[in-house]
Parts: C-alpha cells; structure tokens; sequence
C-alpha cells in the first residue's frame, strides 16, 4: 500500500474542511478526487503532502507516519499545485533547477534531469525563456515539470487543468497518463469528471469534506438507482398514462413537472426497455416528440447523492 | 544549506527587474548629487556667516591682541561677514546694542594678549542683542578658538624654552634661548593664524562633513531602507503565487525557508549598500571615511536591520499593495525621522530622541562617524542597536509568517 488515510479531521475555527476521510491507494494506482468546487480537495491534498497540520487521523506513506517522518515522505511526493508555482521572471531551466535543488538534486545530475523534464513536457526548445512569456498550457507543463525533476514515488495533482485551452489540456491528460503508465502513482483532483474517468482506475467523490462515495468507476455508476435517464419529449399527458410507465418493469423513478413537457424516466436496462415505454406512451395517448437515453455517469451519480451538478 | 539557494534565487529574482534594480541603485546616486550640491552651504567650511556689525572695546593694547582683532576678525575669511567698530567704553558698547546698531559685542580686558602668551586666560566679555544668537556663537565659537590655539602654542613654548634650559648647561655651545623661544612661539603663533573653520569647527579636530558626504550617507540609509518593502513583497508574493507553498511542501525545514528569504533581502540590501559606496565615491568623490572596514561592518549591521524588518512586515501584512503603502509611508517616516532629509540636528530635542526607532538614524550617524574619524568603540552601541532591530524583527516576523 502506497498511501493510507485514517479517519483525517481538519478544521478552520468552526468550520470543518475536512471530515473524517479515510481511503487507501496503491502503488501504481491512478486516484482520482471528484468534488466540486469548496469541497475541501485542495485541503485534503495539503494535508496528506504535510503542507498543513491535521486536527485528527494519520496519513502513511509506505507505512511512515508524516508527521513523524515529514521531510522522509515529502521527498518520495511531488506536488502539482492548482496556481502556477512558479517564479515568472526567471527561465523555464532556471525554476526546474532551483526546485531540483529544493528536492536536494545537484550538479551534472540536477542539470541532466533539467534536460529530461524539458523534454518530457515538451519544451526543451523554450527552456531559456521567462515563465511569464509563456502561454497558460506551457506554464501549466512546467508546473507539472518541478514536481517530477526528484523522480517522485507519488504525484499529486491538484486540478491541473484549470483556465487552459482544450489543447493544452489533452496534452497534460496525456502526460499524466504516460506518468501513470510508467508506474507512477498518482493522486488526481479535478471538478471534472470526463478528466477523472479518463485517467484514474479508482475515484472519491468528495463534497463538504467528506468522501461521498468511492470505488471504479463502473462500482460507482452501478450504485446509481436506476443506472439510466430516459427522456421523453411529449404532447398530451396524462395522469393515467404516466401511472402505466410507471409499473413497467426496470422502470424505478418517473420526475412529471407540471406544466412541462418533459418526462425524466429512471430506468434499468434502457435500451431494452424504451420500446415498452414510448409504446405505453402512445397507447395511453401521449404524442412522444423526442427520446433521449441518458447513460449513467459521475455526474448524475453526484446529482443524485447530493442534489446538485459538480459544476453548480 | 538550502537557505543559501532560496537567498541566491531571491538575488537572482532581484536581479532580473533590471529596470526597478537600476532605479534603485541611481535614484540614489542622483539624489545625492542634487542635494549634496544645492545644500552644501549647510555643511561646507566655507560657508559665510550672516553679516554681523560687531562692536569692540580694547582694554589691551599687545601684539596677540591685535592678530586677534587684525588678522581674525578682520582677516580674509572674515573681513565681508564682520564690520568691526571700535568702542572706547563699555558703555558706549552697550547703548549701540539697545539701539541695535550694532549686533553684539566684545570687550577684551586689560592684559589679555600677555595672560594667553602665559597660560592665564582671561575672561572676554560678549554682549549680545537676543535675536542675533548665531551671530554671536558663531563669534564666541571663533574666540574660543582663537584663544585655544594660543594657550596651546604658549604650552607648547612653555615647554619647549623649560626642555630646553635643562640641555642648555651640559652644551658646549652658547644658546640664545630667549632667541630661539621667540622665533618658535613666532611660528608657533603663524600656525595659530592660519585659516580657521568658521561654522563647523569640531571641538575634537574631526575634518568638518561636506553636504554630498552628508547626503550620500542619507540617501544611502534611505534607499537601503527601501529594501525591507521590497523584501516584505517578495515574500508576500511567494505567498500569493503559492510558491510559498511549494516551499513548504518540499523537503525544506521552515527555519531554512525563513532564513532564506532574509538572506534574500540581505544580499540585495548589501548589494545596493556596496554600489552606491563605489558609485559615489568614484562618479561624485564621496570620501567615506580612511576606515572602509568599519564602514563595511556598519552597512552589514544595517542591511541586518533592514532584512529582519522585511520579515516583520511579511509577517503582519497579507497584501501586497498594503506592503506597498505602508511601506512606502513607513519609509518616508523613517527617512524624515532618522535625518535623510533634513540633519537630525535641526529637529527638536523630543524629536531627536524618538529619532532613535529609526534603524537609518543609526546607520546616518555611524556612518558620519566613521567619515569623521572614529574609534571602534564609538560604534559597538550602534551595531548593537542595528543586530538587536534585525533578530528581533526577524524572530517576530518567523513567528507570524503565514505559507498561505
């Protein structure tokens, strides 16, 4: 086990961020932290990389407390923070080395890893220039690129994409893949959830600071009620007919809002059983106009754990 | 050692801003130029006093008497700012002052040239209109000086003609001691004669502080200054841009990050502090003292000062742009204050006393110490006083500084 939470507490005066998460990760594993915005990722992922103290829990990394071994285990994490920690007026080399140093690299070695990194994300051919003439995605590249120049055990990404073109973005999913295919183990906080389902194996919702739910992302959409979302357009409908969708079997949930035109259908098995429905529909006298299939996802399980959409 | 590389990348981060580092190091430079020249009258010994009518009564008629009044008060330095007008009484003296058409008086007694040839001084009386009080210091301050000179040139003779007498006997030759002790208190008396400090005469002999000297060692202090808001940004800034942060997240020790960024702003403020000596020294012929290493202490202490109140005013302020004013204001306080703008000297006695919060004050009278000529021992209180402001400052502001 590469990482382990216990039961972590932390709080701002009376306000509490953080409340009693515990989850584990494994060596090479891709974790992914789903939350929407203030949902306590930022603080959960300072905590476990030591930059702030914890009220209550443990976090062990190969088994070592950190805080008992705090600079032991922040060695062996790199950390990819949400804002561009970066020193604008100095060159793309410059800042890889210093943070190098700052993970105790030196010389010819702190100077071939330099190289490396450069490449890796992209820029060799820039590394002479200033952070602050860099476009957002490049600045975002090199960010990442500090926290890979020790060669970290454990990489923790905390939205990583944040405010960059649709380009930049894939090229940093690429990336993290790359690293996670390498056998890095990485932590990957986003509020969106096409990134998490792309890149992690396993994945916590999280929201007010607690851990919601947690598991793959196919255990996770199999807890949804009514895995799908049938959406019917409609003309004309009636009390009866909807009583009659009603009672087909694998249809779990009906939402008729009055003076609308929409029927939310939650269903098991949709494909299968849209037939029956529209059927039912027309039978009972109800104009069926359009129909949609809607596949379980992240979002509408968040939607429906906590009433509202991870962007809101 | 990691603090040395946070400090080098902090000088390098400095560096960078060539246009703010340039500024720094010139505004200086030319500040020093345009004050030092326009008000070098404060300071330079040729400054000519106000034009004074000064009235006389001789009681003594001898020949030190006369250069006294020939040879000084009428002499080239001070033949356009004297008109001197003899009395015969002192009375008469006194009635010309009430009607102020003279601006003070000098009654020399009876014996008084013959008294400073043997060591006897004599009282010379200085009647005075209230409102010309320069005037007459600045006519006791050449009085006392003269009679200084002499007494010490009598001494001397004194001595000389006593020494002398005791060779004489074991001799073979035939000394005219009479002879030779007059022409020695004769060149004794041509050295007494010669150019005389006017207004900055030091009771200890120290060479009088020009006006560039002076505004060179305040502008230094003040610009020096400046870099505990530069500093107190800089880590503001860390804080802001999370890199701070990144810091702390990495396998650095907090006291290695603090010390760093003090060292930071140390090796920027030392950097300045250095140019600007050169600079000065070459481009506008300051003289900094013929002690460079006491002056180099001195600067060490205060770029100590200057950096430990970086890291109190980081650790109390959250935004930049309040670092800025407050800065920027507190800065101009302490320059005003420690006499950067103005001698410390033309400032109220309360003033002058809680003048010495200002860590500049120190720095500004060190350094004219060390211009003047001084002793280490003159200079233990204040780089004492300089070190305890940095470590308290910087022990202060380790324990509020904040990472986010």
């Amino acid at each position: 086990m590469m990482l382990e939470v216990k039961h972590l507490m932390k709080s701002y005066g009376k306000r509490q961020i953080v409340k009693d998460v515990s989850f584990t990760i494994n060596k090479g594993e891709s974790f992914g932290l789903l939350g929407p915005n203030g949902a306590g990722k930022s603080t959960l992922i300072s905590t476990i990389c030591g930059l702030i103290s914890y009220d209550q829990g443990e976090v062990y990394v190969n088994n070592q407390s950190i805080k008992k071994f705090p600079l032991v285990i922040k060695q062996k994490i790199g950390i990819v923070p949400q804002e561009i920690a970066l020193y604008p007026t100095m060159s793309a080399k410059d800042n890889l080395m210093f943070w190098g140093k700052m993970y105790g690299l030196k010389g010819a070695k702190a100077s071939k890893r330099v190289n490396e990194v450069l490449e890796f994300v992209d820029l060799k051919d820039r590394a002479k220039d200033r952070i602050e003439t860099f476009s957002g995605g490049m600045k975002r590249r090199i960010n990442i690129g500090a926290a890979l120049m020790h060669e970290p055990e454990i990489l923790i990404m905390d939205e990583p994409t944040v405010g960059i073109d649709p380009q930049s973005r894939n090229h940093i999913l690429e990336t993290v893949k790359k690293l996670n295919e390498s056998g890095k183990t990485i932590i990957y906080t986003s509020h969106y959830m096409e990134e998490v389902e792309y890149l992690c194996d396993r994945i916590g919702i999280i929201d007010n600071g607690e851990v919601i739910a947690l598991g793959t992302q196919k255990e996770l959409c199999n807890r949804l009620a009514g895995g799908s979302v049938v959406h019917l357009d409609v003309e004309n409908k009636t009390e009866q007919g909807i009583d009659s969708i009603n009672e087909i079997k694998n249809v779990k949930h009906i939402v008729s809002k009055q003076n609308e035109t929409k029927l939310e259908i939650y269903v098991n098995e949709a494909h299968e059983t849209m037939g029956e429905i529209v059927t039912t529909a027309v039978n009972h006298g109800i104009k069926v106009l359009a129909v949609e299939v809607q596949e379980p996802n992240l979002e509408s399980l968040f939607l429906q754990l906590t009433g509202r959409t991870l962007r809101d | 050692m990691k603090f040395f590389t946070i400090a080098f990348k902090d000088l390098k981060v400095r560096l960078s801003d060539k246009k703010g580092f340039i500024s720094l190091l010139l505004m200086p430079i030319i500040l020093t130029a345009i004050l030092g020249s326009a008000l070098s009258g404060m300071f330079a010994d040729t400054v000519s006093m106000p034009h004074t009518e000064l009235g006389i009564v001789l009681h003594d008629q001898n020949e030190i008497t006369d250069q006294f009044v020939e040879e000084v008060l009428q002499g080239d330095i001070l033949s356009e700012s004297i008109t001197l007008k003899k009395f015969s009484s002192q009375s008469d003296l006194k009635i010309d002052i009430e009607n102020q058409t003279v601006d003070l008086g000098l009654v020399i007694p009876k014996g008084w040239g013959e008294g400073l040839q043997n060591g006897e001084e004599k009282d010379v009386m200085v009647f005075t209109d209230p409102s010309k009080q320069l005037q007459s210091s600045i006519v006791e301050s050449i009085t006392m000086s003269f009679i200084d000179r002499i007494a010490s040139i009598s001494t001397a003779t004194q001595v000389f003609s006593q020494e002398l007498a005791m060779i004489a006997p074991v001799t073979d030759q035939e000394i005219n001691v009479r002879e030779i002790v007059g022409d020695v208190s004769n060149q004794l008396v041509a050295v007494a004669d010669s150019e005389m400090n006017v207004v900055t005469a030091e009771e200890d002999g120290k060479t009088p502080i020009s006006g560039m000297q002076y505004y060179a060692a305040a502008m230094g202090a003040m610009f020096v200054l400046f870099n505990a808001t530069i500093g107190a940004k800089s880590i503001i800034q860390e804080r802001n841009i999370e890199t701070l942060a990144r810091l702390m997240s990495s396998p650095v020790r907090l006291n290695s990050i603090i010390i760093g960024k003090f060292l930071g702003t140390f090796y920027v403020s030392f950097l300045q502090f250095s140019v600007f000596i050169l600079a000065t020294h070459y481009l506008l012929g300051v003289g900094w003292g013929s002690n460079l290493f006491q002056t180099l202490v001195i600067g060490l202490s205060y770029c100590i000062a200057v950096s430990g109140i970086a890291m109190i005013i980081a650790g109390l302020i959250v935004e930049e742009k309040t670092a800025d004013t407050v800065g920027g204001i507190g800065v101009q306080i302490f320059a005003l204050l420690g006499g950067s703008m103005i001698p410390i000297g033309a400032f109220p006695e309360k003033l002058q006393l809680v003048a010495n919060i200002a860590p500049n004050k120190w720095f500004l009278d060190s350094l004219l110490e060390v211009m003047n000529g001084t002793t280490w021992g003159a200079l233990v209180l204040p780089i004492t006083v300089l070190l305890l402001i940095g470590v308290a400052s910087l022990m202060i502001g380790s324990l509020r500084l904040r990472v986010r």
